[in-house]
């Protein structure tokens, strides 16, 4: 042990001692707060990492603990403590609601594993490892490398740029009545209230459903028939019926934009366009084994009116759940402070930029559903995404190169 | 198109591609080897391409439709690795297992639903999900080919080695670039590139699992039964990501990846 060179057994301790090392860390200072990272802190540390890299770089030859960093077997054995780490943080449930409050220390901090100084640390010695390997592997440059290399800086570029961008990452949180300016949001992270220097006014709110459904539930337990794979009938242009297990469905009246009347004794849907409108279809059951039929209306309802099954049985009904949405999009106007006006619509996966904020639909009301007078937007700024994107990239050359070019030849190989 | 006509495209694909794994056993000239794999999978793919047709959207969101992806992906990468390593064997072992997906898919089938939820909308969907079953078709090959070595093999030779390595590189390398796709996809939908989703974690871990078998192969070359061990334990952790997590209760409610109602 300890004899040079160094190899697993050396590398294994040196991880158990990182995670002990973090565990005493995580006892007497507590989680990591990521929050004292934010700029300038972050440049900071960032440029000190570099020059702690390049200056251990030059001293490989004289110190040998800054030689073993950039081996091989240390790298798998720092892979091997991070995929540990990685997999603990995939079975342990993570995020505050995991884990009651006041509640032992060790669950609360494994439920919160970016804070957690062992899984950091480990973390660290992979991007230490990484880094120096960079440096010895990649000086002198040769093309020979480059495949290697485009893997090796791209996620170096990716962890670095990506964990000292975190705390400068702004999410936010902003709710915009239908035909108002709203400039105020909810930070994510701290819960509070803040003023933007940008501003977003909603002109238009629309949401496309998909076609309604006919489903089948249990009476008495409401769930949905036949239980794991329930069927369905999709009531798309076209189609006028169809069959649900035993049941031939057929649709004699369709009602997009609908109302229910209720009297004394019966409950009946007629056309209504107008805001709060449902879908209703009446439709002829027949049951092919029993020869039993049923006529009635069947609705989803909306927030103004209730829903309507109709009952098939004394075991099964037959329901029409809330439609899906397609597609929802809101037609905005964006200010900023500097004067900018960027008119736009938003929609899921398509996000809105505006001076370095992207803007996302989140949500709506979704009691109201397609009569929402709301849309709920994420706004988000990243000013270190480019440096990740410029990471991520040469990672996709890297491994278009793997690809091509599979596996390098064995010194072995290489001799025949 | 819907499932109840699967089994007429999948069966004679099923041939071609058999006799296409006979004729590259007996050592018959690569033309009409490759010429009737390419054959089958040309009538696998007008099944999946009609479905794509049929339901509107690309067939790419509940696992049965992953499965038939899998199902094509494991004869086509079957068919590149014959053509560049010219292994006899190789074209048997991938229709094998694209009949054991094709075989789940026709005994156990979906229920399908044309519905396609807005985050699902986008062009990264498509060759996200598609590169990422590229990448499991050759690790899964990869994978048995390793219990091969492991427990039916003495001494393996160094081209059976060789190959593992090749798939693995290509595999690594396609699940690299479906990953880099969904994290920019991410960016895109829901506001960050990675946001430690139980998926986004368990990806991660394959993914590691896989630099750990790469490196100890370049480091150990003749500690290869470790390697193979890392190699097995790595697939175990893709069938995590790829469905173990739908059981896993850390998992259960907390991901934003669950589109397989």
């Amino acid at each position: 042990m300890w004899e040079k060179p160094w190899k697993y057994k050396e590398g294994i301790l040196a991880g158990a001692g990182l995670l002990a090392t973090g565990m005493l860390l995580q006892a007497s200072v507590g989680g990591i707060d990521w929050g004292r990272m934010a700029f300038p802190v972050n440049v900071i540390v960032l440029c000190l990492f570099l020059l702690a890299l390049t200056v251990m770089n030059a001293l490989r030859r004289k110190v040998y603990l800054f030689a073993w960093l950039s081996q091989r077997s240390t790298a798998v054995s720092s892979l091997c403590y991070v995929l540990g780490v990685t997999v603990l943080m995939g079975l342990v449930r993570q995020g505050p609601s995991a884990h009651p409050p006041g509640g032992s220390g060790m669950v609360a901090a494994l439920s919160d594993m970016l804070s957690f100084w062992p899984f950091v640390l480990v973390y660290v010695w992979m991007t230490v490892v990484l880094g120096m390997t960079i440096l010895r592997a990649g000086l002198p440059f040769r093309w020979r490398r480059l495949p290697s290399l485009l893997n090796h800086i791209g996620l170096f570029i990716v962890i670095v740029a990506g964990t000292a961008g975190a705390a400068d990452m702004r999410r936010l949180r902003m709710t915009v009545p239908l035909g108002e300016t709203e400039w105020r949001a909810q930070d994510e992270k701290t819960g509070q209230m803040v003023e933007l220097p940008l501003a977003i006014e909603l002109k238009d709110f629309t949401i496309d459903e998909y076609p309604p459904k006919l489903m089948l539930i249990d009476n008495s337990s409401g769930r949905l028939l036949p239980e794991k794979t329930p069927v369905h009938l999709l009531l798309e242009e076209g189609v006028s019926g169809g069959r649900l297990m035993d049941w031939d469905i057929s649709v004699t009246q369709s009602l997009p934009e609908a109302a229910c009347i209720v009297s004394a004794d019966s409950l009946n849907f007629t056309g209504f366009h107008s805001v709060g409108s449902t879908y209703a279809v009446r439709i002829k059951a027949a049951n092919r084994v029993s020869g039993e039929q049923k006529d009635g209306w069947v609705s989803c309802g909306s927030f103004l009116f209730p829903y309507k099954a109709l009952m098939l049985d004394e075991r099964t009904s037959v329901v029409m759940p809330d439609r899906e949405p397609r597609r929802f999009a809101s037609e905005v106007i964006a200010y900023t402070d500097g004067g900018v006006r960027k008119q736009g619509t938003i929609e899921v996966n398509k996000p809105l930029d505006v001076d370095g904020w992207k803007i996302y639909q989140l949500s709506y009301d979704e009691t109201r559903g397609r009569w929402s007078e709301i849309s709920v937007f994420e706004l988000v700024k990243d000013s270190w995404l480019l440096y990740v994107y410029i990471g991520m990239i040469m990672m996709i050359g890297g491994a278009v190169g793997l690809f091509v070019a599979a596996r390098p030849r064995t010194a072995e190989e290489e001799r025949k | 198109m819907s499932w109840d006509s699967f089994y007429l495209f999948a069966i004679p694909a099923l041939i071609c591609w058999g006799a296409g794994a006979i004729f590259a056993w007996k050592g018959r000239r690569s033309i009409l080897i490759c010429g009737i794999t390419l054959a089958g999978l040309a009538v696998f793919f007008s099944f999946i391409a009609s479905m794509w047709f049929s339901l509107e959207r690309p067939p790419l969101r509940t696992m049965g439709e992953t499965r038939l992806w899998y199902s094509f992906f494991l004869p086509l990468a079957g068919l590149i690795t014959y053509i560049r390593w010219k292994y006899k064997w190789i074209l048997s072992f991938s229709t094998i297992l694209s009949a054991v997906f094709i075989c789940i898919n026709l005994f156990k089938p979906e229920i399908h639903s044309k519905t396609l939820m807005p985050a699902l909308q986008s062009p990264w969907f498509a060759p996200h999900v598609i590169v990422y079953m590229f990448a499991y078709a050759m690790l899964g090959a990869a994978a048995l080919m390793s219990l091969y070595l492991l427990f039916r093999k003495k001494a393996p030779q160094s081209g059976e080695l060789a190959l593992c390595d090749n798939l693995v590189y290509s595999g690594l390398a396609f699940m690299t670039i479906g990953m880099l796709f969904g994290a920019v996809w991410a960016k895109e939908a829901w506001g960050h590139y990675w946001a430690w989703d139980p998926k986004e974690t368990w990806a991660l871990a394959t993914w590691l699992g896989y630099l750990t078998y790469i490196h100890f192969r370049l480091d150990r070359p003749s500690d290869y039964r470790k390697s193979l061990l890392v190699l097995l334990l790595s697939f175990v952790l893709l069938q995590m990501c790829w469905y173990g997590i739908n059981y896993l209760p850390s998992a259960q409610g907390t991901s934003v990846h669950t589109y397989n109602l």
